[in-house]
Protein backbone atom coordinates (compact mmCIF):
# COMPACT_ATOMS: atom_id res chain seq x y z
CA UNK A 1 0.00 0.00 0.00
CA UNK A 2 2.76 2.44 0.97
CA UNK A 3 5.04 1.48 -1.75
CA UNK A 4 2.56 1.80 -4.44
CA UNK A 5 1.56 5.48 -2.78
CA UNK A 6 5.32 6.07 -3.51
CA UNK A 7 5.20 5.27 -7.07
CA UNK A 8 2.07 7.21 -7.46
CA UNK A 9 3.71 9.85 -6.20
CA UNK A 10 6.82 9.79 -8.08
CA UNK A 11 5.08 9.37 -11.10
CA UNK A 12 4.87 11.96 -13.59
CA UNK A 13 1.26 12.11 -14.12
CA UNK A 14 -0.97 15.35 -13.71
CA UNK A 15 -2.57 13.65 -10.61
CA UNK A 16 0.72 13.15 -8.83
CA UNK A 17 1.71 16.44 -9.29
CA UNK A 18 -1.42 17.57 -8.11
CA UNK A 19 -1.25 15.46 -5.24
CA UNK A 20 2.71 16.19 -4.67
CA UNK A 21 1.54 19.73 -4.05
CA UNK A 22 -1.43 19.02 -2.27
CA UNK A 23 0.88 16.66 0.28
CA UNK A 24 3.40 19.20 0.85
CA UNK A 25 1.01 22.38 1.31
CA UNK A 26 -0.71 20.57 3.49
CA UNK A 27 1.89 19.45 6.09
CA UNK A 28 3.13 23.12 5.73
CA UNK A 29 -0.15 24.00 7.07
CA UNK A 30 -0.27 21.22 9.68
CA UNK A 31 3.34 22.38 11.28
CA UNK A 32 2.23 26.26 10.91
CA UNK A 33 -0.91 25.32 13.29
CA UNK A 34 1.18 23.19 16.12
CA UNK A 35 3.51 26.25 15.68
CA UNK A 36 1.01 28.49 17.07
CA UNK A 37 -0.73 25.87 19.40
CA UNK A 38 2.74 25.44 21.47
CA UNK A 39 5.76 27.09 20.88
CA UNK A 40 4.67 30.55 19.95
CA UNK A 41 1.84 31.70 21.35
CA UNK A 42 2.10 35.34 21.09
CA UNK A 43 -0.26 36.24 18.64
CA UNK A 44 1.72 39.52 17.85
CA UNK A 45 4.66 37.39 16.37
CA UNK A 46 2.49 34.56 14.66
CA UNK A 47 -1.13 33.42 13.91
CA UNK A 48 -2.69 30.06 12.99
CA UNK A 49 -3.50 29.51 9.49
CA UNK A 50 -7.21 29.79 9.94
CA UNK A 51 -6.77 33.37 11.43
CA UNK A 52 -4.86 34.47 8.53
CA UNK A 53 -7.37 32.96 5.96
CA UNK A 54 -10.14 34.93 7.92
CA UNK A 55 -8.07 38.31 7.63
CA UNK A 56 -8.04 37.34 4.14
CA UNK A 57 -11.68 36.82 3.41
CA UNK A 58 -12.07 40.57 5.38
CA UNK A 59 -9.97 42.09 2.88
CA UNK A 60 -11.90 40.70 -0.24
CA UNK A 61 -15.09 41.59 1.46
CA UNK A 62 -14.15 44.78 2.43
CA UNK A 63 -12.67 45.88 -0.89
CA UNK A 64 -8.96 46.37 0.33
CA UNK A 65 -7.51 43.92 -1.47
CA UNK A 66 -8.83 44.86 -4.78
CA UNK A 67 -7.87 48.52 -4.10
CA UNK A 68 -4.16 47.14 -3.33
CA UNK A 69 -4.39 44.19 -5.92
CA UNK A 70 -4.88 46.84 -8.83
CA UNK A 71 -2.25 48.98 -7.54
CA UNK A 72 0.04 46.53 -7.60
CA UNK A 73 -0.82 44.56 -10.79
CA UNK A 74 -1.26 47.44 -12.67
CA UNK A 75 2.43 48.43 -11.25
CA UNK A 76 4.27 45.24 -12.25
CA UNK A 77 1.78 44.57 -15.19
CA UNK A 78 3.66 47.68 -16.88
CA UNK A 79 6.59 47.66 -15.93
CA UNK A 80 7.62 44.17 -16.21
CA UNK A 81 7.14 43.75 -19.20
CA UNK A 82 8.98 46.76 -20.07
CA UNK A 83 11.45 45.30 -18.28
CA UNK A 84 11.78 42.34 -20.36
CA UNK A 85 11.51 43.84 -23.62
CA UNK A 86 14.48 46.63 -22.63
CA UNK A 87 16.32 43.78 -20.82
CA UNK A 88 16.30 41.38 -24.25
CA UNK A 89 16.94 44.74 -26.54
CA UNK A 90 20.32 45.34 -24.39
CA UNK A 91 21.11 41.80 -24.51
CA UNK A 92 21.04 41.58 -28.31
CA UNK A 93 23.04 44.44 -28.61
CA UNK A 94 25.63 43.37 -26.44
CA UNK A 95 25.72 40.36 -27.98
CA UNK A 96 25.71 41.60 -31.42
CA UNK A 97 29.46 42.90 -30.65
CA UNK A 98 32.39 42.21 -28.68
CA UNK A 99 33.48 46.01 -28.32
CA UNK A 100 30.27 46.82 -26.73
CA UNK A 101 30.10 44.19 -25.14
CA UNK A 102 33.53 44.54 -23.40
CA UNK A 103 32.83 48.24 -22.94
CA UNK A 104 29.54 47.91 -21.49
CA UNK A 105 29.59 44.86 -19.98
CA UNK A 106 31.78 46.00 -16.40
CA UNK A 107 29.67 48.86 -16.05
CA UNK A 108 26.59 46.35 -16.27
CA UNK A 109 27.80 44.37 -13.50
CA UNK A 110 28.75 47.15 -11.49
CA UNK A 111 25.25 48.11 -11.87
CA UNK A 112 23.86 45.21 -11.36
CA UNK A 113 26.00 44.18 -8.38
CA UNK A 114 24.79 47.84 -6.53
CA UNK A 115 21.62 46.70 -4.47
CA UNK A 116 18.96 48.96 -6.45
CA UNK A 117 16.58 48.09 -3.62
CA UNK A 118 18.74 50.34 -1.36
CA UNK A 119 18.49 53.48 -3.38
CA UNK A 120 14.35 52.92 -2.80
CA UNK A 121 14.35 56.02 -0.58
CA UNK A 122 16.25 57.99 -3.84
CA UNK A 123 14.00 57.40 -6.24
CA UNK A 124 11.33 58.05 -4.19
CA UNK A 125 12.13 61.53 -3.78
CA UNK A 126 13.07 62.16 -7.41
CA UNK A 127 9.68 60.55 -8.76
CA UNK A 128 7.48 61.23 -5.78
CA UNK A 129 5.08 58.61 -4.02
CA UNK A 130 2.74 56.17 -6.18
CA UNK A 131 3.12 54.89 -10.21
CA UNK A 132 6.00 56.89 -11.35
CA UNK A 133 8.84 55.48 -8.68
CA UNK A 134 7.05 51.74 -8.63
CA UNK A 135 7.44 51.28 -12.48
CA UNK A 136 11.14 52.77 -12.11
CA UNK A 137 12.47 50.32 -9.57
CA UNK A 138 10.67 47.48 -10.71
CA UNK A 139 12.23 47.85 -14.21
CA UNK A 140 16.05 48.38 -12.46
CA UNK A 141 15.86 45.34 -10.42
CA UNK A 142 14.27 43.07 -13.27
CA UNK A 143 16.41 44.30 -16.30
CA UNK A 144 19.60 43.13 -15.15
CA UNK A 145 18.99 39.26 -15.15
CA UNK A 146 17.09 39.44 -18.58
CA UNK A 147 20.27 40.97 -20.27
CA UNK A 148 22.70 38.78 -18.77
CA UNK A 149 20.68 35.87 -20.09
CA UNK A 150 20.20 36.83 -23.32
CA UNK A 151 23.55 38.12 -24.11
CA UNK A 152 24.80 34.01 -22.64
CA UNK A 153 22.11 32.68 -24.42
CA UNK A 154 23.08 34.17 -27.55
CA UNK A 155 26.77 33.79 -27.22
CA UNK A 156 26.14 29.97 -26.34
CA UNK A 157 24.35 29.44 -29.97
CA UNK A 158 26.12 26.37 -31.36
CA UNK A 159 28.68 27.32 -33.92
CA UNK A 160 27.95 24.48 -36.24
CA UNK A 161 24.09 25.91 -36.76
CA UNK A 162 25.46 29.08 -37.65
CA UNK A 163 28.10 27.47 -40.24
CA UNK A 164 25.02 25.60 -41.67
CA UNK A 165 22.45 28.68 -42.17
CA UNK A 166 25.78 30.52 -43.47
CA UNK A 167 26.31 27.91 -45.79
CA UNK A 168 22.59 28.18 -47.22
CA UNK A 169 23.25 31.98 -47.81
CA UNK A 170 21.52 32.92 -45.08
CA UNK A 171 21.55 36.69 -44.39
CA UNK A 172 22.86 37.63 -40.82
CA UNK A 173 19.15 38.73 -39.58
CA UNK A 174 18.33 35.27 -40.69
CA UNK A 175 21.20 33.99 -38.73
CA UNK A 176 19.56 35.82 -35.82
CA UNK A 177 15.66 34.96 -36.57
CA UNK A 178 16.00 31.07 -37.22
CA UNK A 179 19.64 30.32 -35.47
CA UNK A 180 20.38 32.50 -32.45
CA UNK A 181 17.42 34.01 -30.93
CA UNK A 182 15.68 30.42 -31.12
CA UNK A 183 18.71 28.99 -29.29
CA UNK A 184 18.53 32.00 -26.14
CA UNK A 185 15.13 31.73 -26.20
CA UNK A 186 14.86 28.90 -22.98
CA UNK A 187 17.95 30.79 -21.32
CA UNK A 188 15.64 34.24 -21.73
CA UNK A 189 12.96 32.57 -20.10
CA UNK A 190 15.34 31.10 -17.34
CA UNK A 191 16.27 35.06 -17.09
CA UNK A 192 12.85 36.49 -16.76
CA UNK A 193 11.86 33.76 -14.60
CA UNK A 194 14.47 35.11 -11.89
CA UNK A 195 13.77 38.65 -13.39
CA UNK A 196 10.02 38.14 -11.67
CA UNK A 197 10.79 36.82 -8.34
CA UNK A 198 12.94 40.54 -8.24
CA UNK A 199 10.59 42.40 -9.24
CA UNK A 200 8.22 40.89 -6.80
CA UNK A 201 10.83 42.44 -3.90
CA UNK A 202 11.11 45.52 -5.88
CA UNK A 203 7.50 46.33 -5.99
CA UNK A 204 7.28 45.52 -2.10
CA UNK A 205 9.94 47.67 -1.10
CA UNK A 206 9.01 50.60 -3.19
CA UNK A 207 5.42 50.67 -2.20
CA UNK A 208 6.80 50.07 1.96
CA UNK A 209 8.19 53.46 1.77
CA UNK A 210 6.53 55.34 -1.03
CA UNK A 211 2.73 54.94 -2.04
CA UNK A 212 -0.46 54.85 -0.89
CA UNK A 213 -2.02 51.36 -2.19
CA UNK A 214 -0.70 48.32 -3.25
CA UNK A 215 0.50 44.76 -1.58
CA UNK A 216 3.72 45.98 0.12
CA UNK A 217 1.57 49.15 1.60
CA UNK A 218 -1.03 46.93 3.03
CA UNK A 219 1.98 44.55 4.81
CA UNK A 220 3.33 48.09 6.50
CA UNK A 221 0.07 48.96 7.18
CA UNK A 222 -1.00 46.31 8.89
CA UNK A 223 2.54 45.92 10.80
CA UNK A 224 2.25 49.15 11.67
CA UNK A 225 -1.17 48.33 13.70
CA UNK A 226 0.15 44.70 14.83
CA UNK A 227 -2.14 43.53 12.42
CA UNK A 228 -0.04 40.18 11.98
CA UNK A 229 -3.19 38.46 10.36
CA UNK A 230 -3.78 40.64 7.95
CA UNK A 231 0.30 41.28 7.12
CA UNK A 232 0.42 37.30 6.39
CA UNK A 233 -2.67 37.15 4.35
CA UNK A 234 -1.10 39.65 1.74
CA UNK A 235 2.77 37.76 2.36
CA UNK A 236 1.01 35.05 1.30
CA UNK A 237 -0.96 36.53 -1.84
CA UNK A 238 2.78 37.55 -2.60
CA UNK A 239 4.00 34.10 -2.49
CA UNK A 240 1.11 32.87 -4.87
CA UNK A 241 2.26 35.35 -7.63
CA UNK A 242 5.72 34.51 -7.38
CA UNK A 243 4.82 30.60 -7.39
CA UNK A 244 2.71 31.80 -10.17
CA UNK A 245 4.90 33.04 -12.62
CA UNK A 246 7.63 30.93 -11.64
CA UNK A 247 5.56 27.65 -12.51
CA UNK A 248 4.64 29.68 -15.98
CA UNK A 249 7.90 30.06 -17.13
CA UNK A 250 9.50 27.13 -16.09
CA UNK A 251 6.68 24.94 -18.06
CA UNK A 252 7.68 27.81 -21.03
CA UNK A 253 11.64 26.75 -20.66
CA UNK A 254 10.63 23.06 -20.70
CA UNK A 255 8.32 23.57 -24.10
CA UNK A 256 11.05 25.61 -25.50
CA UNK A 257 13.62 23.21 -24.89
CA UNK A 258 12.31 19.58 -25.13
CA UNK A 259 15.27 18.61 -26.97
CA UNK A 260 17.40 19.05 -23.61
CA UNK A 261 15.13 16.70 -21.60
CA UNK A 262 15.96 13.75 -23.96
CA UNK B 1 22.19 23.45 -70.26
CA UNK B 2 22.37 20.00 -68.78
CA UNK B 3 23.28 17.84 -71.77
CA UNK B 4 25.38 20.46 -73.22
CA UNK B 5 27.86 20.75 -69.66
CA UNK B 6 27.56 16.66 -69.86
CA UNK B 7 31.56 16.18 -70.37
CA UNK B 8 32.16 19.48 -69.18
CA UNK B 9 33.78 20.14 -65.69
CA UNK B 10 31.20 21.64 -63.50
CA UNK B 11 33.80 22.09 -60.54
CA UNK B 12 37.23 23.44 -61.55
CA UNK B 13 39.63 23.93 -58.15
CA UNK B 14 43.06 26.22 -59.13
CA UNK B 15 46.13 26.88 -57.51
CA UNK B 16 44.08 26.68 -54.15
CA UNK B 17 45.88 27.52 -51.13
CA UNK B 18 44.74 28.49 -47.16
CA UNK B 19 47.06 29.38 -44.55
CA UNK B 20 45.91 29.70 -41.05
CA UNK B 21 47.23 32.69 -38.24
CA UNK B 22 48.10 30.72 -35.22
CA UNK B 23 47.79 32.63 -31.82
CA UNK B 24 51.26 32.69 -31.55
CA UNK B 25 51.40 34.31 -34.90
CA UNK B 26 52.95 31.72 -36.58
CA UNK B 27 51.34 30.44 -39.59
CA UNK B 28 49.66 27.27 -40.57
CA UNK B 29 49.83 26.16 -44.07
CA UNK B 30 46.26 23.58 -44.16
CA UNK B 31 46.35 23.57 -47.70
CA UNK B 32 49.10 24.02 -50.80
CA UNK B 33 48.27 24.70 -54.19
CA UNK B 34 45.22 22.40 -54.94
CA UNK B 35 44.18 21.26 -58.15
CA UNK B 36 40.79 19.00 -59.43
CA UNK B 37 38.54 19.01 -61.73
CA UNK B 38 35.36 17.70 -61.36
CA UNK B 39 32.86 16.02 -64.33
CA UNK B 40 29.38 16.85 -63.58
CA UNK B 41 27.59 13.80 -62.25
CA UNK B 42 30.44 12.30 -60.82
CA UNK B 43 30.95 11.04 -57.35
CA UNK B 44 34.24 11.79 -55.77
CA UNK B 45 35.40 11.24 -52.35
CA UNK B 46 38.47 13.29 -50.86
CA UNK B 47 40.67 10.94 -48.27
CA UNK B 48 44.00 11.92 -46.19
CA UNK B 49 45.25 11.84 -43.02
CA UNK B 50 43.49 13.84 -39.92
CA UNK B 51 44.53 17.49 -40.57
CA UNK B 52 45.40 17.08 -44.43
CA UNK B 53 43.06 20.06 -44.99
CA UNK B 54 39.97 18.10 -46.57
CA UNK B 55 37.33 19.82 -44.68
CA UNK B 56 38.76 23.00 -45.03
CA UNK B 57 38.89 22.64 -48.94
CA UNK B 58 35.53 22.11 -48.58
CA UNK B 59 34.59 24.97 -46.72
CA UNK B 60 36.80 26.79 -49.49
CA UNK B 61 34.47 25.74 -51.93
CA UNK B 62 31.09 26.27 -49.86
CA UNK B 63 31.99 29.71 -49.97
CA UNK B 64 32.57 29.49 -45.73
CA UNK B 65 36.10 30.03 -46.03
CA UNK B 66 38.04 32.47 -48.25
CA UNK B 67 42.03 31.24 -50.18
CA UNK B 68 44.74 32.91 -49.70
CA UNK B 69 45.31 32.24 -53.67
CA UNK B 70 43.75 30.57 -55.88
CA UNK B 71 39.79 29.98 -57.37
CA UNK B 72 37.10 27.72 -56.92
CA UNK B 73 34.91 28.26 -60.06
CA UNK B 74 31.58 25.77 -60.37
CA UNK B 75 29.70 25.96 -63.55
CA UNK B 76 32.28 28.53 -64.81
CA UNK B 77 32.00 31.10 -62.09
CA UNK B 78 34.43 32.12 -59.47
CA UNK B 79 32.92 31.09 -55.73
CA UNK B 80 33.03 34.12 -53.20
CA UNK B 81 30.54 32.90 -50.58
CA UNK B 82 27.86 30.23 -50.06
CA UNK B 83 24.90 29.71 -53.18
CA UNK B 84 22.61 28.20 -54.50
CA UNK B 85 24.60 25.81 -56.45
CA UNK B 86 26.39 24.47 -53.86
CA UNK B 87 24.75 22.21 -50.62
CA UNK B 88 26.95 21.30 -47.68
CA UNK B 89 25.94 18.39 -45.47
CA UNK B 90 27.46 18.53 -42.21
CA UNK B 91 29.05 15.58 -39.70
CA UNK B 92 26.51 15.59 -37.50
CA UNK B 93 24.08 18.05 -35.16
CA UNK B 94 23.61 20.54 -37.69
CA UNK B 95 20.17 20.01 -37.14
CA UNK B 96 18.12 22.63 -35.92
CA UNK B 97 16.78 21.13 -32.45
CA UNK B 98 13.52 23.03 -32.35
CA UNK B 99 12.17 22.34 -36.14
CA UNK B 100 10.55 19.07 -37.17
CA UNK B 101 12.10 16.64 -39.46
CA UNK B 102 10.16 18.61 -42.73
CA UNK B 103 10.99 22.17 -41.24
CA UNK B 104 14.45 21.50 -41.13
CA UNK B 105 14.77 19.44 -44.30
CA UNK B 106 12.78 22.63 -46.06
CA UNK B 107 15.45 25.12 -44.23
CA UNK B 108 17.34 25.78 -46.82
CA UNK B 109 14.77 26.70 -49.15
CA UNK B 110 12.56 28.99 -46.74
CA UNK B 111 16.04 30.95 -46.14
CA UNK B 112 16.28 31.47 -50.29
CA UNK B 113 12.49 33.03 -49.74
CA UNK B 114 10.70 29.70 -51.31
CA UNK B 115 6.68 30.19 -49.46
CA UNK B 116 5.88 27.61 -47.01
CA UNK B 117 3.71 25.75 -48.72
CA UNK B 118 5.55 25.01 -51.78
CA UNK B 119 9.35 24.06 -50.15
CA UNK B 120 7.15 21.66 -47.70
CA UNK B 121 6.15 20.44 -50.83
CA UNK B 122 9.15 20.19 -52.33
CA UNK B 123 10.64 18.86 -48.41
CA UNK B 124 8.37 16.39 -48.80
CA UNK B 125 9.62 14.89 -51.80
CA UNK B 126 13.26 14.03 -50.23
CA UNK B 127 11.81 13.23 -47.03
CA UNK B 128 10.24 10.41 -49.55
CA UNK B 129 13.33 9.69 -51.27
CA UNK B 130 15.38 9.37 -48.03
CA UNK B 131 12.90 7.25 -46.17
CA UNK B 132 11.87 9.54 -43.78
CA UNK B 133 8.10 9.13 -44.66
CA UNK B 134 5.96 9.32 -41.37
CA UNK B 135 8.95 11.12 -39.67
CA UNK B 136 7.66 14.59 -40.76
CA UNK B 137 6.21 15.93 -37.94
CA UNK B 138 9.10 14.75 -35.51
CA UNK B 139 11.90 16.51 -33.76
CA UNK B 140 15.59 16.02 -34.40
CA UNK B 141 16.22 14.54 -30.58
CA UNK B 142 13.05 11.57 -31.30
CA UNK B 143 15.63 10.53 -33.91
CA UNK B 144 18.33 7.96 -34.40
CA UNK B 145 21.49 8.92 -35.23
CA UNK B 146 21.08 7.26 -38.77
CA UNK B 147 17.91 8.95 -39.14
CA UNK B 148 19.09 12.64 -38.68
CA UNK B 149 21.76 12.36 -41.15
CA UNK B 150 19.00 11.23 -43.64
CA UNK B 151 17.31 14.55 -42.41
CA UNK B 152 20.95 16.30 -43.05
CA UNK B 153 21.21 14.79 -46.42
CA UNK B 154 17.62 15.40 -47.67
CA UNK B 155 17.77 18.73 -46.85
CA UNK B 156 21.16 19.16 -48.53
CA UNK B 157 19.58 17.74 -51.92
CA UNK B 158 15.96 20.00 -51.46
CA UNK B 159 17.86 23.08 -52.31
CA UNK B 160 18.10 21.67 -55.90
CA UNK B 161 22.34 22.07 -55.82
CA UNK B 162 24.46 21.50 -59.09
CA UNK B 163 27.10 19.86 -56.28
CA UNK B 164 26.90 18.19 -53.08
CA UNK B 165 29.41 18.57 -50.74
CA UNK B 166 29.59 16.21 -48.29
CA UNK B 167 31.53 16.24 -44.67
CA UNK B 168 32.14 12.91 -43.24
CA UNK B 169 28.46 12.80 -43.31
CA UNK B 170 28.74 9.59 -41.30
CA UNK B 171 31.44 9.32 -39.17
CA UNK B 172 29.24 9.38 -35.95
CA UNK B 173 27.28 6.35 -37.16
CA UNK B 174 27.92 2.64 -35.94
CA UNK B 175 29.20 0.71 -38.45
CA UNK B 176 25.56 -1.17 -39.71
CA UNK B 177 24.01 2.39 -39.93
CA UNK B 178 26.88 3.54 -41.54
CA UNK B 179 26.81 0.67 -44.10
CA UNK B 180 23.09 1.07 -44.68
CA UNK B 181 23.31 5.09 -45.62
CA UNK B 182 26.30 3.99 -47.97
CA UNK B 183 23.62 2.56 -49.77
CA UNK B 184 21.20 4.75 -49.50
CA UNK B 185 23.10 7.77 -50.57
CA UNK B 186 24.29 5.63 -54.00
CA UNK B 187 20.78 5.24 -54.77
CA UNK B 188 19.71 8.75 -53.89
CA UNK B 189 22.82 9.88 -56.20
CA UNK B 190 21.59 7.14 -58.56
CA UNK B 191 18.03 8.89 -58.51
CA UNK B 192 19.17 12.60 -58.86
CA UNK B 193 22.16 12.59 -61.08
CA UNK B 194 23.98 15.14 -58.41
CA UNK B 195 27.96 15.91 -58.33
CA UNK B 196 29.02 15.00 -54.81
CA UNK B 197 32.04 15.32 -53.15
CA UNK B 198 32.66 13.44 -50.33
CA UNK B 199 35.28 14.02 -47.63
CA UNK B 200 35.40 10.70 -45.23
CA UNK B 201 37.79 8.66 -42.79
CA UNK B 202 37.36 5.71 -44.17
CA UNK B 203 38.55 4.26 -46.78
CA UNK B 204 36.25 1.59 -47.55
CA UNK B 205 33.28 3.83 -47.66
CA UNK B 206 35.63 6.10 -50.60
CA UNK B 207 35.94 3.05 -52.89
CA UNK B 208 32.67 1.80 -52.48
CA UNK B 209 30.86 5.33 -53.03
CA UNK B 210 33.05 6.86 -55.45
CA UNK B 211 34.11 6.95 -59.24
CA UNK B 212 37.33 8.42 -57.98
CA UNK B 213 39.45 8.96 -55.06
CA UNK B 214 41.63 11.68 -54.51
CA UNK B 215 44.02 11.12 -51.45
CA UNK B 216 45.46 14.16 -49.78
CA UNK B 217 49.02 13.96 -48.77
CA UNK B 218 49.55 14.81 -44.94
CA UNK B 219 50.06 18.79 -44.41
CA UNK B 220 50.04 20.06 -46.08
CA UNK B 221 47.14 18.95 -47.81
CA UNK B 222 47.94 18.48 -51.66
CA UNK B 223 46.58 16.45 -54.19
CA UNK B 224 48.76 13.34 -53.51
CA UNK B 225 47.24 10.90 -56.36
CA UNK B 226 44.24 9.97 -58.21
CA UNK B 227 42.43 7.05 -57.62
CA UNK B 228 39.97 5.74 -60.42
CA UNK B 229 37.21 3.41 -58.99
CA UNK B 230 36.38 1.07 -62.13
CA UNK B 231 33.67 -0.63 -60.20
CA UNK B 232 30.62 -1.48 -61.76
CA UNK B 233 27.69 0.41 -61.21
CA UNK B 234 24.74 -0.26 -59.32
CA UNK B 235 26.92 -1.42 -56.80
CA UNK B 236 26.12 -3.27 -53.22
CA UNK B 237 27.86 -4.18 -50.60
CA UNK B 238 28.94 -7.41 -51.94
CA UNK B 239 31.10 -5.87 -53.57
CA UNK B 240 33.04 -4.67 -50.55
CA UNK B 241 34.28 -8.71 -50.65
CA UNK B 242 35.59 -8.85 -54.06
CA UNK B 243 39.12 -8.73 -54.86
CA UNK B 244 39.33 -5.44 -56.94
CA UNK B 245 37.78 -3.49 -54.01
CA UNK B 246 39.83 -5.08 -51.19
CA UNK B 247 43.20 -4.20 -53.99
CA UNK B 248 41.81 -0.46 -54.30
CA UNK B 249 41.22 -0.17 -50.48
CA UNK B 250 45.07 -1.71 -49.94
CA UNK B 251 46.71 0.61 -52.29
CA UNK B 252 45.18 3.84 -50.59
CA UNK B 253 45.68 3.12 -47.36
CA UNK B 254 49.01 2.45 -48.36
CA UNK B 255 49.24 5.49 -49.90
CA UNK B 256 48.09 7.13 -46.87
CA UNK B 257 50.25 5.40 -44.36
CA UNK B 258 53.39 6.80 -46.56
CA UNK B 259 52.30 10.02 -45.78
CA UNK B 260 51.34 9.55 -42.13
CA UNK B 261 55.06 8.14 -41.69
CA UNK B 262 56.69 10.86 -43.67
CA UNK B 263 54.64 13.52 -41.74
CA UNK B 264 56.01 12.04 -38.61
CA UNK B 265 59.54 12.25 -39.50
CA UNK B 266 59.59 15.70 -40.45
Amino acid sequence: MLHKLNRFLNGETYFASVARFVLSFGSLLIIWQILTATVVTNRLLLVPPFEVFRAFMDEIASGEMWNNAQATVFAVGTSFPVAVLVGVLMGVVLASSRAISLMGGPMLSALNSVPIIALAPLFIAWLGLGFASKFVLVLLVAVFPVVVTTEAGLRAADKNLIETARSFNATRLQIFTTVTFPYALPFIVSGVRVAWARALVGIVVAEFFGSFAGFGFAVMAASQTFDTATLLAYVIVLGGMGLIGSVIFQSLEERLAPWRKA
Amino acid sequence: MAQSMNDEHILEIDNIGKTFRRRDDTDLVALDDINLKVKKGAFISIVGASGSGKSTLLRIIDGLLEPNGGTVKVNGKTVTKPGKDRAMVFQNDSLLPWKTVIQNVAYGLTLAGVKWRDAAKTAQGFIDLAGLSGFENQFPHQLSGGMRQRVNVARGMAVDPDILLLDEPFAALDSQTREIMQTELLRIWQQTGKTVLLITHQIDEAVFLSDEVVVFSARPGTVRERIPVPLARPRNLDIKRSIEFVGLVDQIWKLIEEEVKAAAKT
